[in-house]
């Protein structure tokens, strides 16, 4: 029997489902760029990037105009969707793994909701650090959402030592809950800030710039990186807590060290976007059903999934009910919500 | 090499499950571990491990194990539990080699090809090569129980613990285990003696795979030797306060 590497890892059908994942999500992000009320031809968007690209600034033959709506408006956003929903589902994806629980993710553990207090405390306060200028909401958002997942591992270990992952989701979500309604006293106590506020309460991705995506995708790269080294360590953890030390992962330390990086993805993503559900929730569950469960596989479709997945919700929040925008995180917790529901009992009705 | 352990006392939460435990294994033994249900078998080889919490001494190699690094420990004891928790269905073959993380010396917790060939080694042993892409929740309790065997194997760990590793397993590879664990007993794992460190709810299977009995009761050890000793009827109606000679006397036997 020869037993090279090669034949053991059943890996064509895998590589297949990778590709067609990434046409898919290429053909996603293209319709989000090309579709609203102004339409742009496929010619004229490779034109308008190409030209951006090098240098050369608008192509011959192409409305300025229309350069303008698509590279400074259209392009950065669905980008930033793409990203900010990959973010979230990335996250989603460790936290489930750590955590053992199918309901784990940055939302749940109260990451979302303190990073949105702290960016409403900036918006409302009207607070500005000139050191900090643009990174003044991520950094707020960053420091809140670990501020309260800190709280929430702190409070869970006070009340059971071994830190179990039931108690630190359940504290989790009552701190998120609580969190919630910090923000909403806020937005009563600041009328001239409620609409601003419930906007951010329930995430948009309107006039998010290139200046956004320029914050976003450093760290976001940097994170990716970290986690995707642990990603060996998250399928022992996998096993649960005990087993996972005895096959020489430390446990508890993996688990903090994986939640601050997971936070600060998180916070950074809230912060320019608001609070959004339910990406993080339903995108990794859908990977794990198509992909399997190892995590080298598991992380990086998450995110290229969650990031698809956010593109094409942010997508129905701008035409739908055009020229009114609809927030996004209505469109992916009304879509999110069930889909997730089924995906989830459904494998569970198998066992 | 050898495990010591001194003046040690383990509890969960506010309830002391050993108390004050003296016992010492050296490499190259093959321990049985007895007593009654919740006598702290279980918890007596997760202290041994290194994986929960204890008061007192327990070193390794001179070593105190709750000084070591996870990994450290890992490449020295193997354990597989009673149960496990399976939280994602990964395949057969996922499964096992997962259990070369901590010896892999891999930079980044990559995987080499010997860890794959050694994976493959132990699928082969533990008779689960046939099932390697099927996931584990769609494995029968016996097979379930050999690939977390091989996991254990996969390890590559000098003292294997084993927590009842004849669970759900039929007659055929109830058998099959024994030889296999009598014949990595005679081998070296780094250059060290491999050892043994069973508990079994079968006496019958036990004193196949072991020559020595560590009989717990209550938190206690009450016989540490020989074990056709501590498996004879007096002693056994002490630990378990039943007539086990009868019972057996009475049954069917194997």
């Amino acid at each position: 029997m020869t037993n090279n590497t090669n034949t053991i890892i059943n890996k064509r059908g895998t590589g297949l489902k990778i590709a067609i994942s990434l046409v898919l999500c290429l053909f996603i992000l293209v319709l989000c760029i090309r579709a609203g009320s102004v339409q742009i031809s496929l010619n004229d968007v490779f034109g308008i990037i190409g030209g951006h690209l090098t240098g050369k600034g608008t192509p011959a033959g192409i409305d300025p105009m229309m350069d303008s709506i698509f590279w400074t408006i259209r392009m950065p956003r669905a980008i930033m969707a793409f990203l900010v929903g990959g973010a979230l589902s990335l996250s989603g994806a460790c936290m489930q793994a750590l955590l053992q629980n199918p309901l784990a993710s940055s939302y749940t553990l109260g990451v979302s909701s303190g990073a949105s207090l702290g960016a409403g405390i900036v918006l409302v306060l009207e607070i500005s650090i000139p050191a900090l200028a643009n990174f003044m909401l991520p950094v707020a958002g960053f420091t809140f959402g670990l501020l309260t997942v800190t709280a929430a591992l702190l409070l869970a270990s006070a009340i059971d030592r071994s830190i179990s992952n039931t108690t630190v989701v359940l504290i989790g979500v009552i701190l998120s809950l609580f969190v919630n309604g910090i923000l909403n006293l806020l937005s009563t106590l600041f009328s001239d800030h409620a609409k601003q506020l419930h906007l951010w309460m329930m995430g948009s991705f309107s006039a998010r710039g290139w200046k956004h995506v320029a914050i976003l995708l450093p760290v976001l790269v940097i994170c990716f990186v970290i986690l995707m080294f642990m990603s060996r360590k998250m399928d022992i953890m996998s096993f649960g807590d005990l087993q996972a030390q005895a096959m020489g992962v430390d446990a508890k330390k993996t688990k903090i060290a994986a939640i601050i990086v997971c936070s600060l993805l998180t916070g950074v993503s809230v912060a320019f976007t608001g609070v959004i559900g339910f990406v993080d929730l339903a995108a990794p569950h859908v990977v794990r059903r198509i992909f399997g469960s190892s995590h080298n596989i598991v992380l990086p479709m998450s995110f290229v999934y969650g990031g698809a997945f956010m593109a094409l919700c942010d997508l129905i929040s701008r035409t739908l009910l055009s020229p009114q925008e609809i927030p996004v995180g209505a469109v992916t917790a009304l879509i999110g919500a069930p889909f997730f529901a089924y995906v989830f009992f459904a494998s569970r009705r198998k066992r | 090499m050898d495990i010591i352990v001194k003046n040690m006392t383990a509890c969960y939460g506010k309830t002391e499950i050993l108390h004050n435990i003296d016992l010492e294994i050296k490499s190259g033994e093959k321990v049985f571990i007895g007593g009654p249900n919740g006598s702290g078998k279980t918890t007596l080889l997760r202290v041994l491990a290194g994986i929960i919490p204890h008061k007192g001494e327990v070193l390794v190699n001179g070593k105190e194990i709750s000084s070591m690094k996870r990994k450290e420990a890992a490449n020295i004891i193997s354990l597989m539990p009673q149960t496990s928790e399976l939280y994602f269905p990964y395949t057969v073959y996922e499964t096992v080699l997962l259990g070369t993380y901590a010896s892999s010396g891999s930079v980044f917790g990559g995987i080499k090809a010997t860890d794959v060939q050694y994976a493959v080694k132990c699928m082969e042993d533990c008779d689960v090569m046939k099932y390697k892409d099927r996931h584990l929740d769609e494995l029968s309790g016996g097979q379930l129980q050999r690939v977390l065997l091989a996991r254990t194997f996969a390890q590559r760990a000098p003292f294997l613990f084993l927590d009842e590793p004849g669970n759900n397993l039929d007659i055929k590879y109830k058998a099959e285990l024994c030889d296999r664990l009598n014949v990595w007993a005679q081998g070296k794992t780094n250059g060290i003696d491999n050892s043994l460190v069973c508990v079994f709810h079968d006496l019958e299977q036990a004193r196949r795979c072991c020559n020595r009995a560590v009989m717990v009761k209550n938190g206690e050890i009450v016989f540490d030797g020989d074990i056709n000793d501590g498996t004879k009827p007096e002693m056994l109606r002490k630990i378990y306060d039943f007539d086990v000679a009868s019972y057996i006397a009475s049954n069917i036997s194997l």
